[in-house]
């Protein structure tokens, strides 16, 4: 018969083994939940994706829970598009501390913005409150193309979004009312290229 | 059986245990991730501080202190309510009047946008509506016209008004006014 002690040990190994076990679930939970979030039911145009189920009462369990922490209180497509990027069009994990010039064409769209967030989710804490570029702010060339830059310093002439400190850095392209052939096709979107400027080590 | 069969037996049903345990916790995270992240939304901390319960409660403009919502939009102003429909149905109305864009959308407790009207599908007119809980029975005012009856997926639920603003300093007299004809009320 066993002793009270061997009887107590038994009891701690398996509390540790279930909790253990709770926490692997959980943790896997928030990983697939926080850092593969468009994992599924996503198009992907340049270095932008998009969830298409996103704000849609469809949504999987799995993207409801995705896009509540990540892109939480989303309007469905046709009211409003949410591109976001966290490469450049290299591939590189895009860093505040480094520069990149973010050009294209204004989107099929009634309105459209560009904000940069912090890999929080969050607004940067930028001078100015400078934070995003809009359909109405954005100054387009004699080719119908806006620019924009990111960084630590402005680029004379181009609009500026300062992204202080070093961490990750998210571009979120939003289109409000999309016309309809974008709605049902969101691959046709023209891509804003996101281009590394100088090196960035 | 021997003791050697009786100790196999055990640890494969610990093993399953083990198992079923880790696929039931991860599961139930992701299922009341949304739900969980509702209610501190509808219930938390900031919306106690503003007081949104079946009442509407206007945001100030979005800047890097903004930490309540993720992806917050600094070309959006944002008016919100907590609806409760445990006691009845809830009545919503708006009447901006602006010819830029602005949205009212209704998300349930799970966080799914079950319905949002925008300033062309609103074509001018008033925002009217009337928001029931599942089984429940409209209000006799809610038949008439122009009012608009809306039956939620759940009890409890969020509103939320975008008004669109590129140029606050410059806007600020329109559109301060403007989202403020916002009204979420008990019946």
């Amino acid at each position: 018969m066993p002793s009270d002690s061997t009887r107590w040990r038994s009891l701690a190994q398996t509390l540790v083994l279930y909790g253990a076990a709770l926490a692997l679930g959980v943790g896997s939970a928030w990983w697939v939940l926080k850092k593969a979030p468009w994992f599924n039911n996503t198009v992907q145009v340049g270095a932008w994706r998009a969830n298409l189920l996103a704000g849609s009462p469809n949504a999987d369990l799995y993207t409801r829970a995705a896009l509540a922490l990540n892109t939480l209180l989303a309007l469905d497509r046709s009211e409003t598009m949410y591109f976001v990027a966290t490469q450049d069009d290299s591939g590189h994990a895009l860093r505040s501390r480094c520069s990149y010039r973010v050009e294209g064409t204004p989107p099929n769209a009634r309105w459209w913005s560009i904000t940069a967030y912090a890999d929080d989710m969050f607004l940067f804490d930028a001078p100015q409150q400078r934070y995003s570029l809009n359909g109405s702010t954005a100054q387009l060339d004699a080719q119908g193309h806006f620019a924009l830059t990111t960084g630590a310093t402005p680029v004379p002439g181009v609009h500026w979004l300062p992204t202080p400190g070093d961490r990750g850095l998210v571009l979120t392209l939003r289109l409000y009312n999309p016309l309809p052939a974008m709605q049902e096709q969101p691959a046709s979107l023209a891509a804003p290229r996101i281009t590394a400027q100088g090196a960035c080590p | 059986m021997s003791a050697h069969g009786q100790s196999a037996r055990t640890w494969r049903t610990s093993m399953w245990g083990l198992l079923a345990t880790v696929v039931l916790s991860h599961l139930l995270a992701v299922w009341a991730a949304p739900h969980l992240i509702m209610q501190v939304l509808m219930n938390g901390p900031t919306a106690r501080s503003m007081n949104i319960h079946n009442q509407a409660a206007f945001a100030a403009r979005v800047t890097a202190a903004s930490r309540d919502v993720v992806m917050p939009s600094p070309d959006l102003l944002y008016s919100v309510c907590a609806y409760d429909l445990s006691q009845g149905p809830v009545h919503i109305s708006a009447n901006p009047g602006l010819s830029t864009y602005w949205s009212i959308a209704l998300y349930a407790a799970n966080s799914d946008n079950f319905f949002v009207i925008n300033d062309r599908q609103a074509n001018g007119q008033p925002v009217d509506l009337w928001l029931v809980a599942p089984g429940t029975s409209p209000p006799a005012s809610a038949s008439a016209a122009p009012s608009r009856m809306l039956v939620a997926p759940s009890k409890t639920g969020f509103l939320l008004m975008r008004l669109l603003t590129s140029n606050y300093a410059a806007e600020k007299d329109t559109l301060e006014p403007a989202r403020r004809t916002l009204r979420c009320t008990p019946a």
